[in-house]
């Protein structure tokens, strides 16, 4: 039991990872974003890819992963995203959904099709009420407690984060203030990416890199986000592991249905916040 | 009683857009008659079902402007209780039928229920998260009744001269249901009803504010959209004739998505061409590159940023340019 909770425990870190940058740029720019999928696998692809350049040193080639997808992330903010802020939900999810199909097809023409595995970087386990338990995957919720607290600072000191916070709000009022939230947006976007990549490298040695990963994270990432509100930030980060903990116990007993039950976990709050509204 | 002023004008109105419907639709079937020669016959019926499965997804998106990434779930639902409908029930074909899109209307009910009190982004997603515990429920939990990824065949037999087998009566069964959801459709949307869930579109809480119960309407539409995909997915039951769960599978719905986009969302032939375009499409890329989604991505992209009406939103504006063009012609030889 204690392995399950503390497996739940590592996925809802990981989807806490993927789901702020859905929720960040939902709520600043009520767009929803599917190529957020493509860039977590892409990350996954580019640090398979640096592995080998900085001598399986991971840490290293996470932070190069990440330094590569920062451009890619602006180049579809700055050409595709920020022409449609304010415009129709719908195109804006259509047109990153075509931009996940671009970036799928360009992953599996660059990487091939293969599943590839990716090693544990620490390859310890320390002993925890008489059970083993990768160091890993203690490292793991740990880095996203600390982001989570990160994030939490960042929001509330720092004057970036403010104006954000004070975007989410609302948007106009900012703009009327002055302030050029385009460029504000458009660096909330690629930390978001960032942190993506950041998720997508740290479940890379728990799974195996296929083309295909970001889309099976991105439904769930969905669900977490819509769980939490979207634009909450500190929903977010409880329904992400609110939703690890249902995947994890539900899949200890029947791992077909992991997803299943999330979906219906996320069907009952819909239900309940709309008798609510 | 009310006055009778009304009733003169009304039914003369509704007389003329009939004729309209009735002209309309035999240039459709002449149309797909013409594709005959230019594909083969199996191909074009293919297209046909494909293109009901456009109307309905129009009906929803291009109509009452809710965009579902789900609506695979319900074509996928007109397929597998059709044929298992079929295999244990009654191996009629037109049993089948009513069975499949039955089945389609009612999970709609039920789930229409849940996702159509929600605006936009979670609608879209809700629809999505629900097609994918369909594909799960079909592809892995009911593996012994469905076979998982394996397929099943149906069991449908020929009834009297409806025999699936013979390509020319599935061609004429397959057109018929595509004229008359052409036809259903129309009615419809031109209906006062059809009014309603556009001025949804356009302005949901004005038409609250109106009175109209517009939770009501939204869910008729999502069961009618529901329904009619179901019909699309028991035709591929009935000519296909073997089910597997790539019916039902979340990743598909770009392809109704795109083909509704791309003919010019709201307008019934907009989604037939769609249909027909992105099949043909296809058709050919497919044997050409095994990896052709790409295409597809710049193509929307293309759509979104460039040609928002889609093909005949170009033709309505090279039209438009074309008689503004004789228009300017005629001013100058006035002098």
């Amino acid at each position: 039991m204690i392995q399950t909770l503390l497996y739940g425990l590592t996925i809802g870190a990981i989807l806490y990872f993927f789901a702020i940058g859905l929720s960040i740029t939902f709520g600043t720019m009520q767009i929803i974003n599917f190529a957020h999928a493509m860039v977590y696998t892409l990350g996954v692809y580019f640090l398979i890819t640096f592995m080998p350049v900085v001598r399986d040193f991971f840490p290293l080639a996470t932070l190069l992963a990440i330094v590569a997808v920062v451009p890619v992330a602006y180049v579809m903010e700055r050409f595709v995203i920020r022409r449609l802020y304010g415009e129709s939900l719908d195109y804006a999810m259509i047109a990153t959904y075509a931009l996940l199909l671009i970036g799928t097809d360009v992953i599996k023409y660059v990487w091939g099709n293969t599943p590839q595995p990716v090693t544990d970087p620490i390859g310890i386990s320390f002993q925890l009420f008489g059970i083993d338990v990768p160091v890993y995957r203690a490292v793991i919720v740990l880095m996203a407690v600390l982001v989570f607290a990160g994030l939490n600072l960042f929001f509330k000191k720092s004057i970036v984060g403010k104006i954000v916070v004070a975007a989410l709000e609302d948007t106009e009022g900012v703009r009327c203030l002055g302030l050029n939230v385009d460029k504000y947006f458009s660096m909330i976007f690629i930390l978001g990416s960032a942190l993506a990549v950041l998720g997508g490298v740290l479940y890379a040695p728990i799974s195996t890199a296929e083309p295909y990963m970001g889309h099976d994270i991105l439904l769930i990432a969905f669900a977490v986000v819509i769980v939490g509100g979207m634009g909450n930030l500190t929903g977010t980060f409880v329904s992400a592991f609110l939703l690890g903990m249902v995947l994890a116990i539900t899949g200890r007993y029947y791992s077909q249905a992991a997803d299943t039950m999330v979906f219906a976990v996320m069907a009952a709050v819909l239900i309940f916040r709309r008798s609510d509204a | 009683m009310a006055p009778s002023t009304p009733d003169i004008s009304m039914p003369r109105i509704a007389a003329t857009k009939r004729t309209t419907i009735y002209r309309d639709m035999v240039l459709i079937a002449a149309a797909f008659f013409a594709l005959i020669p230019l594909l083969a016959m199996h191909r074009v019926t293919d297209f046909m079902i494909f293109c009901i499965f456009v109307m309905s997804f129009d009906l929803l998106y291009g109509y009452m402007g809710r965009l579902s990434f789900g609506q695979m779930l319900y074509l996928g639902t007109g397929v597998y209780v059709s044929t298992l409908f079929s295999l244990h029930f009654n191996p009629n074909p037109i049993l089948s039928l009513m069975a499949g899109v039955a089945g389609g209307a009612i999970v709609a009910g039920i789930l229409g229920l849940i996702v159509v009190g929600l605006d936009g982004a979670s609608f879209a997603l809700a629809n999505l998260a629900f097609n994918q515990v369909g594909f799960f429920l079909v592809g892995s939990a009911f593996q012994r009744v469905t076979h998982g990824e394996d397929g099943i065949s149906a069991g449908v037999e020929p009834w009297g001269f409806l025999d699936f087998a013979n390509e020319s009566v599935a061609f004429g069964f397959v057109l018929l249901c595509l004229l008359f959801t052409f036809f259903m459709l129309r009615i419809l949307t031109t209906s006062p009803y059809g009014i309603l869930i556009r001025s949804i579109k356009e302005n949901e809480s004005r038409v609250k504010f109106l009175g109209y119960n517009t939770f009501f309407y939204k869910w008729l539409t999502f069961v009618l959209a529901g329904a009619f995909a179901a019909l699309a997915g028991t035709l591929y039951t009935l000519y296909i004739g073997f089910v597997s769960p790539v019916f039902i599978h979340p990743l598909n719905n770009v392809e109704v998505i795109f083909a509704a986009l791309i003919g010019g969302a709201g307008n019934l032939f907009g989604a037939l061409i769609g249909g027909v375009l992105f099949m043909t499409m296809k058709d050919s890329l497919s044997s050409y590159i095994p990896q052709w989604e790409w295409i597809l991505g710049i193509l929307l992209l293309v759509i979104v940023f460039w040609l928002r009406g889609g093909v005949t939103g170009l033709i309505k504006i090279l039209y438009g340019k074309a008689k503004m063009a004789k228009g300017a012609a005629k001013e100058v030889e006035k002098g």
